[in-house]
């Protein structure tokens, strides 16, 4: 286009208009055209009996790990939610998997979901688990008796226990109040001394140290 | 991996180690919430830790022949398949007495007529008492030697069918394994006066 508008004047540019970043969408399509056709080639063998095509190798895959805390499949029931459906599955309701995009009806068929190969893989994760050595067995072996051994002595001595600790740590408390009190004083009577200091000099080069008059 | 036993296990009695729990039972295992939540991804310590938490031991129980957390653990410990020495660490130890009896039902499924006699009766000193949740749902106190004695005589304990074992006077005979000397025989000053 010429560097002139309708009018004669100069061309302000397109600066004003949303920049697409073009290579980003440009692999999203190809992504999903490569997932259609992958479903689409599952969906024949499935047909044939056969197994479906493998998912391709992960790059530094993690061991398969047991969850840290029990899944809560309850949290949502009750609740009423505002759906922002970023894509058809997102928007449905039952147990809703962020990074499969799949939402699952059935709470049992959404364990079977999260616990298989696809989510897994989807996760970064192969379907191993860490094979353990016997020094692994006997510090879990130990750790576990710290552990029981601590429960027992707060649940049998918890009167005694506590209060001797208890009387301890008060006292400790106070000590360090009272330091802390005795640090601020100190603290307080350095810095009064310093600010009398520094009038004596305006005195001792003036012959009067402050404004304003001494009542 | 959530159902398939671990991929360096060997043998145990000539098949797959998690086919010594009948398929009707193991069928209920997968199909528990226990199972697919908390023994997922399960490693032999994770198995370790659950186990110090057991409250009862047993098989299936109510109508809908649910699993208990007990048999599940079982079921991962033969998916997982551990050492021999591991196993052995886990029947010493004092301190967790459900993680003592998993470990051994593990050994009596797993190891050789004379190992079970060798190992298992030296046990039956231990008399704690174990909480078993019967099929009908409820509980039952039993012993820890109970449950040895149960695992050295008995057909089948907490639903699983215990691998037949050789009878110990076949294997005295054999000079595999010495007569059995009970402490009670040592018992002279015994409290009754007849």
């Amino acid at each position: 286009m010429s560097n002139l508008n309708a009018y004669g004047g100069a061309r302000q540019g397109d600066s004003f208009r949303k920049k697409w970043d073009i290579e980003a969408y440009a692999q999203k399509a190809r992504d999903r055209e490569e997932k259609l056709r992958t479903d689409e080639e599952n969906e024949e063998r499935r047909h044939k009996g056969q197994k479906p095509q493998m998912l391709p190798m992960l790059e530094n895959p993690e061991l398969l790990e047991a969850r840290k805390s029990a899944i809560n499949l309850d949290k949502m029931v009750g609740k009423t939610q505002v759906i922002q459906a970023s894509s058809a599955a997102a928007g449905q309701a039952g147990f809703y998997c962020k990074e499969c995009d799949i939402t699952v009806k059935d709470s049992l068929s959404f364990l079977d979901h999260i616990n298989g190969r696809k989510h897994q893989h989807a996760i970064n994760r192969i379907m191993k688990v860490r094979s353990e050595t016997l020094e692994d067995v006997v510090k879990k072996l130990e750790e576990l008796r710290k552990i029981k051994r601590r429960q027992q002595r707060i649940k049998e001595g918890s009167s005694d226990y506590n209060f001797y600790e208890r009387v301890e740590m008060l006292r400790k408390a106070e000590q360090e109040k009272k330091r802390r009190q005795k640090e601020a004083k100190r603290k307080h009577r350095m810095a009064k001394q310093t600010a009398d200091d520094e009038p004596d000099e305006m005195a001792a080069m003036m012959g009067f140290s402050s404004f304003g008059s001494k009542k | 991996m959530a159902n398939r036993t671990v991929g360096t296990a060997r043998l145990v009695h000539g098949t797959d180690p998690q086919l010594l729990i009948e398929t009707t039972f193991r069928q209920r295992i997968y199909e528990s919430l226990y199972w697919k939540d908390q023994c997922f991804g399960l490693t032999i310590t994770g198995v370790m830790e659950k186990a110090a938490s057991l409250t009862c031991i047993g098989g299936c129980f109510g109508a809908s022949r649910k699993p208990t957390e007990f048999l599940c653990l079982m079921l991962k410990l033969l998916q997982l398949q551990p050492d021999r020495q591991m196993v052995d660490v886990l029947i010493d130890q004092e301190d967790f007495k459900y993680l003592r009896a998993l470990a051994l039902l593990y050994f009596r499924l797993t190891e050789a007529p004379v190992e079970i006699y060798q190992k298992l009766e030296p046990l039956y000193r231990d008399f704690r008492k174990l909480r078993v949740r019967t099929e009908a749902g409820s509980f039952e106190i039993v012993h820890m030697d109970e449950f040895i004695d149960t695992l050295l005589h008995e057909k089948e304990t907490c639903v699983v069918t215990l691998p037949v074992l050789t009878r110990r006077m076949a294997l005295e005979d054999a000079g595999q394994l010495a007569p059995r000397i009970s402490p009670l025989d040592n018992d002279d000053d015994s409290d009754c006066d007849s």
